[in-house]
């Protein structure tokens, strides 16, 4: 029988810094301006003015950190904002 | 199209709080065949030629490379940008469900197309699927016309057109939910 087994996990560089993960959306000419506001209202629960100034952000400076945690965490953000049609990445705040 | 600044072509909000939606036979068909071909764009290609019969039965079974397509990679981008073997990864756990969820975003849409008349009026759930769908099909359009901040390229393309329309009508779905 011809079973595959995982590999053992090995503990990545970086995993016992303090360095937190951030979850970055990138701006792209397609999504309007709104519907991003809408989504960071809605997914993360920010109140308008928070989701426009982050909104904004991306929209300027080309991107915008719209949270921060845990490496699991981030990558449930950023399937999120994938899910939107948003443009993310996750990394570690180093 | 006609003129979708005429203000006709709409999302609208009723003191009762339903979101409806006005649209012409034509409009209808010419939404619906392009949410259907979205379906077929999204939807998990038929079982791989090589699959690991574990990897299957523990939903591992994902892709594990970015699209060649460029609408697609634009919809399923790496999740990392200077980790290959992190964004595989992610790429593999995460993609068939996203495919799945956009599917059926489009399902909901198709549904409520066929169940309403002229005068279509959306519940919740359906004015996020809505949302989603419409901004899904203006991403692979934006893509195929290569849509920048920059001037427009090739204005005679008549898919110009249809994705003004479409970003006019998610505009106005955004404003009657929000």
């Amino acid at each position: 029988m011809n079973v595959s087994v995982a590999p053992i996990e090995v503990a990545e560089p970086g995993v016992l810094t303090d360095y937190p993960w951030i979850t970055l959306v990138w701006n792209d000419p397609i999504n309007l301006m709104t519907y991003v506001t809408y989504v960071f209202q809605n997914y993360f629960g920010y109140d308008k003015a928070k989701a426009e100034v982050l909104m904004l952000d991306v929209h300027h400076k080309g991107r915008a950190v719209v949270s921060t945690g845990s490496r699991e965490e981030m990558e449930i953000d950023v399937k999120a904002m994938h899910s939107y049609g948003l443009w993310a990445t996750l990394q570690q705040d180093k | 199209m006609g003129d979708p600044a005429a203000g006709q072509i709409m999302f609208k909000r009723s003191m009762t709080g339903r979101v409806t939606l006005r649209l012409e036979e034509f409009e209808k068909n010419v939404l619906q065949d392009f949410v259907r071909e979205f379906a077929q764009l999204v939807a998990m290609p038929e079982e791989p030629a090589q699959t690991d019969p574990l990897a299957r039965l523990l939903g591992m079974e994902g892709p594990t490379e970015i699209s060649e397509d460029p609408a697609l990679a634009r919809l399923f981008p790496h999740a990392y940008l200077d980790d290959a073997e992190a964004a595989s990864d992610f790429r593999r756990f995460t993609e068939p469900e996203l495919r799945d969820v956009k599917v059926q975003a489009t399902q909901v849409v198709l549904e409520s197309m066929a169940l309403n008349a002229d005068k279509i009026t959306l519940s919740d759930a359906e004015q996020k699927a809505w949302l989603q769908v419409l901004n899904d099909l203006r991403l692979v359009l934006g893509v195929r016309l290569n849509i920048s901040d920059d001037e427009r390229e090739n204005l005679d393309e008549p898919m110009f057109d249809v994705y003004d329309w479409l970003t006019w009508l998610q505009g106005t779905l955004i404003e009657s939910i929000a």
